[in-house]
């Protein structure tokens, strides 16, 4: 490919993804249980008069489900990117850290510990999409995200570092394990629901604020392209470009911890996307330049979160398959696709 | 000659657990000189990458003072060593889909600004290193797809256009083949004699000697010395460093047989 060429190509492919985002949030919007035709769902989008049923469906159920899946699909996609640089492991991905372990026993506190311990607590379907949950589950993703960084902030070695943050993931995983084995059925069943994640869980404020701060968040990864770049040529290399590690690894991994904490806060904990899409991008854009790969792996974040959504809520369409299900059922073939297709480059 | 590097009784090694250490060599008292081509010379494993890591203070000293241009390593930033010195190492980077121009440009980003674009400047000097270096062709090609011997003339193009005083290279030869090797140190003679000090551990001998400006000679009982080719081999310092069982240096003929 001329050098031409190559820049239309990324022109045309950065459109391409930024049309998908477009026209999957508006099938999110239009697809559903309640059947509400094309030219209401623009209606009520662009607050023309539209009957306050379909108002309703669209504000309060549909558009914060688009809102959150946006978010989540850039955040825990650019974080996967960030971690699999930092770690220069194409396995790396937000639940190696313990991030998402650290949620999960947050919320297992919150909604298993009471009747592990015998007491009667509120009522699990209810706190599903409690506040309490959602505080929990941050609460226990900074937790074990301090522990990593404090770790890493002191050994200039990642690969400790990360090797720390899975032996994390498993010890907290062990004590949920403990909650579980001692809490009730329903309670139980709730930590479960939870646990196979959902786009649905939030209010329209709630899902416009997470997607307000990922926003925010992603700006700041901007500032470290250059950093990232230099750490695929390997550790020593960077520090000879002036790169400290220490500080630029912790940095980074606070960064793609708090997208992490975020968004499993407010969805439960997401399989595959933020392991699969730079993965994707990477393919796609046929680079590992991050100056590509950033834009590239948000916008294939956003596209493959919002199409697993609307997977999800596919079958019959009126009720809805957990997301983890989907995820995982899309995201696993593309990891094997990867892997193949690398160890194809190393023989050749 | 303006001394760029002074070492002063510096003693290399690790430090391991409970306070010991492994020394490897001590009481290094050596200077570095603007247009000198240094080969590190030494066995397998006596420690000349340890000593070239030393000097970038990628590990510590575990004695003596390293100082670049009168500042003692210690007060001098990551960042601002890499204004001083650029490096060619032996890690391999094949699982990157980067081309050979980003490759080359990741060595102007200690003058760019986090968010900024490459200068005029910055244009110019990768243009320069891409010229010296014969590299013109390889630039879109992907940097995995190039032949060993492509690569180190890429890594060396990059650190010809990080414009740093000092060029450290660990073991540029290996994995090349006999051709390429008299190539490559041709390459960096002809950079040095445009004023840059290239320091390089190398473990093919009669190319250090072919080649080098001085020599490091590093010893396994922690010896060390140095002094121009021509000197050391007629004092039977090589013979004393390599010569083992039947295989000796011929000082007339400059090689093993």
């Amino acid at each position: 490919m001329t050098i031409a060429s190559k820049k239309s190509f990324l022109t045309v492919s950065i459109l391409f993804l930024i049309m998908g985002v477009v026209f999957l949030s508006v099938a999110n919007l239009w697809l559903g249980s309640v059947t509400i035709s094309w030219g209401d769902v623009l209606a009520a989008v662009f607050n023309r008069p539209a009957s306050p049923q379909t108002n309703i469906i669209i504000w309060e159920y549909r558009m914060p489900q688009v809102f959150t899946a946006i978010a989540v699909g850039m955040g825990l996609s650019v974080a996967g990117l960030l971690l699999q640089t930092v770690f220069r492991n194409p396995l790396a991905g937000p639940s190696v850290l313990g991030i998402s372990s650290g949620a999960s026993l947050g919320v297992a506190l919150v909604v298993l510990a009471g009747s592990a311990f015998g007491m009667d607590v509120l009522q699990s379907a209810m706190m599903l999409n409690d506040m309490a949950v959602v505080v929990a589950a941050f609460a226990g993703a900074l937790v074990v995200m301090a522990i990593i960084l404090y770790v890493s902030g002191r050994i200039g070695n990642v690969v400790t570092v990360l090797i720390i943050g899975i032996m994390l993931g498993y010890a907290v995983s062990a004590i949920v394990g403990v909650l579980q084995f001692f809490s009730g059925a329903e309670e139980l069943h709730a930590y479960i629901l939870w646990g196979l994640g959902s786009f649905a869980k939030n209010s329209l404020v709630r899902s416009e604020v997470v997607l307000m701060v990922t926003l925010l968040l992603v700006f700041f990864t901007w500032f470290f392209t250059l950093p990232l770049n230099a750490m695929l040529l390997g550790e020593s290399y960077a520090r000879s470009l002036g790169f400290d590690l220490k500080k630029y690894n912790t940095l980074i991994l606070l960064l793609a911890g708090l997208l992490i904490a975020l968004g499993t806060a407010f969805t439960g904990p997401i399989a595959f996307i933020g392991l699969a899409v730079p993965h994707l991008a990477r393919a796609w854009f046929n680079t590992s330049n991050h100056k590509i790969l950033i834009p590239a792996t948000l916008l294939l974040g956003a596209n493959l979160a919002l199409f697993c959504n609307i997977i999800a809520r596919l079958p019959g369409l009126d009720t809805s398959l957990p997301i983890n299900v989907v995820t995982s059922m899309i995201g696993a073939p593309v990891v094997i696709w990867v892997i193949v297709k690398r160890s194809k480059i190393k023989v050749a | 000659m303006k001394n760029l590097v002074n070492i002063q009784s510096l003693s290399t090694g690790y430090r391991l657990k409970r306070g010991k250490t492994r020394l490897l060599h001590q009481n290094l008292s050596v200077t570095l000189h603007q247009g000198e081509l240094v080969g590190v010379l030494g066995p397998n494993g006596v420690g000349k990458s340890t000593l070239l890591k030393t000097l970038l203070g990628f590990i510590p000293a575990l004695k003596g003072e390293i100082s670049y241009g009168g500042t003692r390593l210690k007060d001098i930033s990551v960042k601002e060593m890499a204004a001083r010195v650029s490096v060619v190492l032996t890690t391999r980077i094949d699982d990157i889909y980067l081309t050979t121009e980003e490759v080359i440009h990741t060595a102007r980003y200690p003058y760019i600004s986090l968010v900024g674009k490459p200068s005029e400047k910055d244009l110019e000097m990768v243009k320069n290193a891409v010229l010296l270096t014969g590299i013109a062709d390889l630039l879109h090609r992907k940097f995995y797809t190039l032949s060993d011997g492509e690569k180190q003339r890429v890594m060396i193009a990059r650190a010809l256009a990080q414009d740093t005083p000092l060029i450290f290279l660990d073991e540029p030869t290996a994995f090349i083949d006999s051709p390429g090797r008299v190539e490559l140190m041709h390459l960096l003679r002809a950079i040095s004699r445009q004023g840059k000090t290239i320091l390089m551990t190398i473990h093919d001998v009669e190319l250090a000697l072919q080649f080098a400006d001085t020599l490091w000679l590093l010893g396994k009982d922690g010896s060390f010395e140095t002094g121009i080719p021509g000197d050391l081999i007629n004092k039977g310092s090589i013979n004393k460093l390599f010569d083992r069982g039947n295989v000796k240096f011929n000082s007339d003929k400059r090689r093993f047989v």
